[in-house]
């Protein structure tokens, strides 16, 4: 079976037995406790029904008075302070429920609102936890070279390590503070804290919920909002270092699954013939050969050079496809490749995704740097580089050709294209 | 500056601009309500107080107690089914709190299984998002086929339509079987089912707390867990298909540029004399090329004009494929390859 299937199957069966087993434990730690405390205060109502003389109706009255109430024993809860600290639970996902839209039109435009937001802050999370990443990063390499390190590199351990002690040091800080504030144990300020870090949100601990907090203590009104999403952020950096990477596995396989079948087909139809093209080819090459060794000279030419013969695709967007072609091939199959790179991209479903910012094509090594495995890629850096698209994954064996929008993978640049030009000419 | 430092300050100023909005906005649909409503409850409260003859102590000794008994009120929460729900509502991050751990072993507990689970949960749902996202394309592919369409290739477009589809039916559905099994109209079961598989979860509605269904309705609470589960992997789905890649742009800029530098550094190192013309040369190319990257998505229009013009251009152009900078293909069409054999000459000129 196709290894994404796999892992999403596992993926299900772990998620499952993780609930399964999460319900017991919870059933085993909590159920005692739950039906003890209802008995008693199912106790003290029946006694305070006979204290007071309520029947069932006037008791059901009270109990609707009471609940109702209950937001508004907290304060002004929609005034602006209150809004802004809704919209943040509504766009962060972390949904308290203290206060809920009780108007429909609310209700409605509180789903518009996240509709729009939560993709919003989901990507600016990730942002700028990745831009907080490559600072850390960049200070530790710092931080090594000052204590005189022999390995100044910062090691993905050493990440996860900052990573994991500032997202229990962004915790215990809110802690103290929200224990200080609201009166709550550390540990019940921990639990919130971290229940409001994971968005999960249950709202049995809320800030700002004791009497106008929201209204009257502006600086800890403004100290709590940005804790959240300052908080939020060093979570995000935590999870875009760790968790992101296997968010993309699948989508990664995927594409390399389908270029690994498109140059089946292609070497398969090569085969069969468009021979008249590879004539014409070849012609041309011989034509060039002369010219092409006085061009290398040129300084001209390593401006033109990342396309390299042949390479001049009018498919540079398809050329991950045809990347893997190119591995092995002589010229004349670029050329062949040229026509059919539509083709086969129409086979390809990769051909249809049209993201313009998020086109990315990946850069084959050069075949200097890894010539087992490479051999004809074509190096298409800078220029493309500065575009922000790279022609990725020319060869069949390596496991990170993602054609478009490829999250993670990348060959790293090549560049001595002068020896290719040589080197392939002389399989022609 | 750097792109991607663009790219985050910007993000951050839009959703503080985005917060800022939705808080007038709120403020503006709720506060009445709000305010109409706390001068009724006080008015009724008085009322109540004088009807019974309640001191203002006896009245928050009974309101204490309703507010304790109020999770009670969804009957027992903690046995099985209702320990089932209460994790999904963890490691979903919906998070109700119709149930929240009272005991601070349950506390600990929580925080261990949701420090786990998390990641465990959003790497399956966009694991299986991915492959239903797949599914999806190939049924279509095939759908176009047998439709005899004469470009069967999905586009991004009809995938994001089908997704969207897909989401508001399953939106739908939920508000159906919840507004009939909890008695809610279908705009609140739909809000609901909203606020739900966007993993918000409020807690002002929630599912198979009425009539101790979670104790007494098996098939029910059957439906409303796969419900959940299902409803959020159509959601995830699509956010794969749509976010996902933005989550992961800063990334691929920040290797990108690595890389350019790496690459810098080592003709610097190779080159000599060829490069410092060409360098400035290159970057002005780049500059252009940049420019062009922007049109990428034309260009993938134009593909199919150049499908035509291909056979056509390369025979003759061949003397200047070599030297194309397929970037320049990028912007529709043959001006490109006509931009090349200008530069070609120049080059054979020389």
């Amino acid at each position: 079976m196709k290894k994404q299937n796999v892992r999403t199957l596992s993926l299900i069966l772990c998620m499952f037995s993780y609930l399964l087993v999460g319900a017991a434990v919870f059933d085993a730690l909590e159920s005692e406790s739950e039906s003890s405390r209802r008995r008693i205060l199912e106790q003290k109502r029946s006694e305070m029904k006979k204290k007071y003389r309520f029947s069932e109706d006037d008791y059901r009255e009270i109990e609707r008075v009471v609940l109702q109430a209950e937001p508004h024993r907290a304060g002004r809860q929609w005034k602006f302070a209150g809004s802004f600290y809704f919209a943040i639970t509504v766009i962060t996902t972390i949904g308290y429920g203290h206060a809920a839209p009780g108007t429909d039109a609310g209700k409605v435009f509180c789903m518009f609102y996240a509709v729009l937001g939560i993709p919003l802050t989901l990507v600016m999370f990730q942002s700028l936890g990745e831009r907080m990443n490559t600072f850390v990063r960049y200070l530790l390499r710092k931080v090594k070279q000052c204590l005189g390190f022999r390995h100044t590199e910062v090691s993905m351990e050493n990440m996860v390590l900052v990573g994991f002690l500032s997202c229990i040091g962004t915790l215990c800080v809110g802690a103290a503070a929200f224990s200080h504030f609201e009166g709550w144990s550390f540990f019940h300020a921990y639990y919130y804290c971290f229940i409001t870090l994971t968005t999960i949100g249950f709202g049995d601990f809320v800030a700002l919920q004791k009497k106008e907090d929201l209204q009257e203590k502006t600086p800890y009104v403004a100290f709590s909002f940005m804790y959240i999403l300052v908080g939020l952020t060093v979570i995000g950096a935590f999870l875009n270092l760790v968790v992101l990477r296997f968010l993309t596995m699948n989508t990664e396989d995927e594409r390399r699954d389908a270029q690994e079948r498109a140059s089946l087909k292609r070497d398969r139809g090569l085969l069969d013939g468009t021979l008249g093209l590879h004539v014409v080819g070849e012609q041309s090459r011989a034509d060039h050969r002369g010219r092409s060794n006085m061009l290398h000279s040129r300084s001209h030419s390593t401006l033109f050079l990342p396309m390299e013969e042949g390479t001049s695709r009018t498919n540079l967007i398809a050329s991950p496809v045809e990347e893997q072609e190119r591995r092995s091939t002589a010229c004349r199959q670029r050329l062949h490749f040229q026509i059919k790179a539509d083709r086969c991209r129409a086979e390809s479903s990769l051909g249809s995704l049209c993201s313009c910012v998020c086109y990315r094509l990946g850069i084959c090594d050069s075949p200097l740097m890894s010539h087992s495995e490479h051999l004809g890629c074509h190096i298409n850096s800078v220029y493309y580089n500065s575009i922000s698209y790279r022609i990725q994954g020319c060869s069949p064996s390596s496991r990170d050709n993602t054609g478009l929008s490829s999250p993670g993978s990348t060959l790293s640049p090549g560049h001595s294209f002068r020896e290719f030009p040589r080197f392939r000419r002389k399989s022609v | 500056m750097k792109r991607q430092n663009v790219r985050t300050l910007a993000l951050i100023i839009c959703t503080f601009t985005y917060l800022i909005v939705g808080a007038a906005i709120f403020d503006v649909l709720e506060s009445q309500k709000e305010t109409t409503q706390r001068k009724e409850l006080d008015k009724r409260k008085g009322e109540l107080l004088k009807t019974y003859n309640l001191s203002a102590d006896n009245f928050n000794e009974l309101e204490k107690v309703v507010l304790q008994l109020k999770p009670h009120k969804g009957g027992v929460q903690w046995k099985f089914a209702g320990s089932f729900y209460f994790a999904i509502t963890v490691i979903t991050t919906i998070g109700y709190g119709h149930a929240a751990p009272s005991t601070d072993g349950g506390k600990v507990f929580c925080m261990l299984y949701a420090l786990l689970g998390i990641p465990l949960t959003l790497v399956m749902f966009q694991s299986l998002g991915e492959r239903i996202n797949t599914f999806v394309r190939y049924l279509l592919h095939r759908l176009k086929k047998c439709l005899g369409m004469r470009r069967t290739e999905v586009s991004m477009v009809n995938m994001v339509i089908i997704g969207l589809i897909s989401c508001m039916t399953t939106l739908c559905v939920g508000a159906l079987a919840f507004s009939h099994f909890e008695g809610w109209s279908f705009f609140h079961a739909y809000y609901y089912c909203f606020i739900t598989l966007t993993t918000i979860g409020f807690g002002d509605y929630v599912a198979l707390q009425k009539d101790e269904a979670l104790q007494k309705k098996p098939e029910y609470v059957a439906f409303s867990f796969i419900y959940i589960l299902t409803g959020l992997t159509v959601i995830g789905a699509f956010l794969n298909l749509v976010v996902l890649r933005f989550m992961t742009m800063n990334a691929e800029d920040e290797k990108r540029d690595a890389e350019q530098r790496a690459l810098l550094a080592r003709n610097g190192q190779a080159g000599g004399h060829h490069h410092s013309a060409s360098r400035g040369l290159r970057n002005v190319y780049a500059e252009v090329l940049h420019f062009q990257s922007m049109c990428s998505c034309l260009w993938y229009k134009s593909r199919e004009k150049l499908q035509y013009s291909i056979p056509m251009i390369i025979p003759r152009d061949l003397s200047t494929s070599d030297h194309h900078s397929g970037i320049s293909s990028v912007s529709t069409g043959l001006h490109s390859i006509n931009t090349y054999r200008g530069l070609n000459k120049r080059r054979i000129s020389i």
